[in-house]
């Protein structure tokens, strides 16, 4: 078995409702990956489900195998999951109490990092890998909620990779911004690319086309297609497949 | 406005007459103009009444104020600021000092927070981050439910069972722990400042904890998740993302919790001893302002009386500006966002400037070797780090859940005292419809005659019933104001006065009837209409806030809809809002009438009891609460005691159950509208 996580069989539920059927995807360690599909077609669940976020949901179930690495993730604990896979939101989601600083730096805290030295490189690290560095030079003791939506979102990445994950999972991480902060995230997974198994879902087709490498097409919690971007997009084997890149549907 | 309209547009499409009348234009437009004419008097006039409740409310807390204030003149003028200092109280001399009762107020309410406070507190978060979805809800309501056990049954069942413990297997053992010294000094007694404080925080408790709660639950979901990506385990992600943002939220909750232990009256008369002295050990016996008040109102002369109002002026104050400091602390932390995360000294900055300017290498590149001084990255370091947060996790958990636990406890005890004690006599028909009998001595209990509550219960109805005529449509007519016409200034001055209101002890309540009565129509004092009047006092702001709540859960849309209809405004609620919100509003007056039924200091000062039947509004009447309050410091009328829990316990199926159909009807009202 190759590729940094393999998706094995995987079903998911919200309470009776089924929103996973049956997954099997190998995501490569290079590269990112998007995942495509209508709405409600599972690829936020599919997303939850690599970092174990699904299991924290009331009601939630899930039944099937997510290997990093070749281990089960079911078989570590949750904390060492999402150590190691990160995942930045739909919205920004910066703690809204807490600076610039203090919001990168709450990853590494909790994972033991306390002399001031190691979390101050950490953190400047961090925002410098994320683009944010020159925006916030001057003010890094301004609170995270201060910036702008775009900031914002960076400054999200910027927390997620402070842990040193191995995958960075994305979902719509633009869908919440304008043109120009879309521009300046999508420059930086491809900067972020070299150094993280990524993983973005997005409604945005010419999105997954600019950013991905390969493209899965979720259709009604099933994968449908799963290939590299280029054949997805231009060459589709299914048909379903090629209704919804054309924008005939979805 | 619909008036000046031009009717002529509507006409021109074939008009729709239910009545099947053929259409005649002009007859329908003087018909339509009619009755716009009357729409809008009407319209007028109940904008009109609901103003002027309104500010009736507003005017109440200013007489609340103002009588108190003239009250107490006689006796600041004879005593000065000397009262604040004096240490005696003796009617015989006419010597009032109010420092025996402003210390044991603050040491009781103090030490109660001090109990109260971090179980809360460990509730709340038990509830809103650890307990499983399913649990959630039942624990939440038990929770809630302590809240509405009346404070009169907390003090009887706190005589019974709190005073003996803390006397007997509580106080020795902290005695012979400190060798007696300093706050522990004197022979431990059970009734005494330590024991009110215990059973203060027992009934504060639910009220704080439920504050914080929402105060948690109000943190977005999205931020405990932020937390959790990163690997945080669940206690973690509540420290990081949600105990800082619903700080405010949780002092405000103490805060106002302080302020309720401050106006207790009920618990601390039967648990604190009744001695005007200061404090000086936690064993000592004391009294506080509130328990001065209930004690002796009633038997004071006018130089006393006065010098107990002039007392209730200054616990007034003190839970005046306890609420103003609520309201502020959470205004504040919504108003200003401040620029600055925890570490205000700018450190960070300085520091990682100087960073950016030596350009040390951001990114070492995969697979680089770790630059040297660089310790390796925790998350590779073996074992024990995971061990210890895991054990912080577990000891959260285990902490949390033995709040919660230990929060639950009063309630199941008073519920299981007073079915074992009170269930005997309550099964008994007759113990409804009959008077209370002849005092028994315990030694013959067996031939004491089992009497009844029978004028109790009807004491209790006539009561809450006449309270609730007049309070309840003032209440929904303020609260209608509120919501639906007011706007700016007037607004939030109605509102703030009728929270003011909520928070005043009802000691203060039953005091500023008393004065008021004494002075206009003295032989109305001690009558069934003085306590149906300081009930009502209680109940109108009570209701005016939950109309308001229920009112402004009501979607915007619907009133839009029916004003778009044409609808006047006062149409469109009476026909639209109100009924929408009918479970709401159903649900705080029920909640109203539950605290008025389950009221004592205010009946005790107003209504005085009576062992009779109802004799009419001007006679004394008996209720519930007064039932409990009397008989059950009687502890050696065996048959009086068991009456007193009989009562009891009618008057906890009475408020649980209003509080569970309370509870039930809140859900139905949010059920229907899930996008809310």
């Amino acid at each position: 078995m190759s590729g940094k996580l393999n998706v094995d069989g995987l079903n998911a539920w919200y309470g009776r409702q089924q929103v996973l059927y049956d997954l099997t995807l190998d995501l490569p360690e290079s590269g990112v990956t998007a995942v495509i599909g209508p709405s409600g077609c599972g690829k936020t669940t599919f997303l939850r489900c690599l970092n174990r976020l699904h299991d924290e949901l009331p009601g939630a179930r899930v039944d099937g195998r997510v290997l990093l690495d070749g281990t089960d993730v079911r078989r570590l604990e949750a904390t060492e999951v999402r150590a190691r896979i990160g995942m930045v939101f739909q919205k920004p989601t910066p703690f809204s109490h807490m600076s610039i600083y203090e919001n990168v730096a709450a990853g590494p805290r909790l994972l033991g990092l306390h002399r001031r030295e190691d979390l101050d490189r950490a953190v400047w690290a961090s925002l410098v890998r994320a683009g944010l560095w020159e925006e916030v030079r001057d003010d890094v003791d301004a609170l995270g909620t201060s910036l702008s939506g775009g900031q914002q979102q960076r400054l999200c990445i910027a927390r997620a990779i402070a842990v040193e994950p191995e995958v960075l999972l994305m979902d719509e991480p633009c869908s919440a911004l304008d043109p120009i902060a879309t521009a300046k995230v999508e420059r930086l997974i491809a900067e972020l690319k070299e150094r993280y198994t990524i993983v973005i879902v997005t409604h945005n087709l010419p999105q997954a086309r600019r950013v991905s490498d390969r493209t899965a097409f979720f259709y009604l919690g099933k994968v449908v297609e799963f290939d590299r971007t280029s054949a997805v997009f231009d060459h589709p084997k299914e048909a379903l497949t090629e209704n919804y890149v054309q924008g005939r549907f979805g | 406005m619909t008036a000046t309209q031009s009717p002529a547009d509507c006409t021109e499409a074939p008009p729709y007459d239910p009545a099947g009348r053929p259409p005649t234009p002009a007859g329908r437009q003087s018909d339509r103009r009619l009755r716009l004419v009357g729409l809008n008097r009407i319209g007028r006039a109940f904008h009109g009444l609901a103003i002027a409740t309104a500010a009736g409310v507003v005017a109440l807390l200013g007489a609340v104020v103002l009588v108190l204030l003239e009250a107490s003149g006689g006796s600041s003028a004879r005593t000065g600021p000397a009262f604040l200092v004096g240490q005696t109280w003796d009617p015989v001399h006419n010597v009032y000092g109010a420092l025996p009762a402003i210390s044991g107020t603050i040491a009781t309410s103090g030490l109660a927070l001090l109990f109260a406070v971090p179980v809360a507190i460990g509730v709340a978060i038990f509830l809103t981050e650890f307990v499983p979805r399913r649990l959630r809800e039942p624990i939440a309501a038990l929770v809630d439910l302590s809240a509405a056990v009346p404070s009169v049954v907390w003090g009887f069942w706190a005589i019974l069972v709190v005073a003996p413990f803390v006397g007997h297997s509580v106080e020795p053992v902290l005695a012979r722990w400190t060798g007696g010294a300093g706050p522990f000094a004197r022979p431990p007694t059970g009734f005494d400042v330590l024991s009110a404080s215990v059973v203060l925080a027992i009934m504060v408790l639910p009220t704080i904890s439920a504050i914080s709660r929402s105060a948690l639950g109000a943190v977005p979901r999205s931020q405990r998740e932020a937390a959790l990506s990163l690997g945080a385990t669940r206690s973690e992600a509540a420290w990081l993302s949600v105990l800082r943002p619903a700080r405010s939220g949780i002092v405000a909750g103490i805060l106002l919790g302080f302020g309720r232990a401050a106006g207790e009256a009920v618990i601390v008369v039967g648990l604190i001893g009744n001695v005007y002295a200061l404090p000086t050990s936690l064993f000592a016996q004391g009294q506080t302002i509130a328990g001065e008040i209930l004690n002796d109102l009633n038997s004071g002369l006018p130089p006393e009386r006065s010098a107990l109002v002039e007392l209730g002026l200054l616990l007034l104050v003190v839970t005046v500006l306890v609420q103003l400091a609520a309201r502020g602390i959470v205004r504040w932390a919504e108003a200003s966002r401040p620029r600055f995360g925890s570490d205000r000294s700018g450190r960070a900055t300085r520091i990682l400037r100087e960073f950016g300017s030596g350009g040390l290498p951001p990114d070492p590149g995969p697979g680089a070797p770790a630059a040297p001084g660089r310790r390796p990255h925790p998350r590779t370091r073996p074992g024990h780090r995971r061990i210890v947060r895991r054990a912080r996790g577990i000891a959260a958990v285990a902490l949390t859940g033995a709040a919660t636990t230990l929060a639950l406890l009063p309630l199941v005890s008073v519920l299981g005292t007073a079915i074992s004690f009170g269930g005997v006599a309550a099964v008994h028909p007759s113990f409804y419809t009959s008077e209370l009998p002849a005092a028994c001595p315990a030694i013959a209990q067996a031939s004491c005659p089992i009497g009844g509550i029978g004028p109790a219960i009807q004491g209790t109805l006539l009561l809450v019933g006449l309270a609730s005529l007049v309070a309840v449509p003032v209440g929904i007519l303020a609260g209608v104001y509120l919501s639906e016409y007011g706007r700016g200034r007037g607004t939030s001055i109605v509102r703030l006065a009728a929270d003011l209101l909520v928070g005043i002890p009802s000691v203060l309540i039953g005091l500023f009837v008393v004065v008021v009565l004494l002075q206009g129509a003295p032989a109305l004092d001690n009558t069934a209409l003085a306590g149906a009047l300081a009930l009502g006092v209680l109940m109108v702001p009570i209701v005016t806030r939950a109309t308001e709540e229920a009112l402004k859960a009501v979607p915007q849309a619907a009133r839009e809809a029916a004003l778009a209809l044409g609808f006047p405004r006062h149409r469109a609620t009476i026909r639209v809002v109100l009924p929408s919100a009918r479970y709401g509003l159903i649900t705080g007056i029920f909640l109203a009438v539950a605290r008025a039924g389950g009221e004592t200091a205010a009946v005790v000062l107003t209504a005085f009891g009576s062992p009779y039947w109802f004799a009419g509004l001007n006679h004394p009447v008996s209720s519930l609460t007064l039932v409990i309050f009397e008989q059950g410091s009687q502890s050696s009328y065996s048959n009086w005691q068991a009456d007193a829990w009989g009562a009891a316990l009618v008057l906890l199926v009475l408020m649980l159950g209003v509080s569970v159909a309370a509870r039930l009807m809140a859900r139905g009202a949010t059920r229907p509208d899930p996008e809310a």
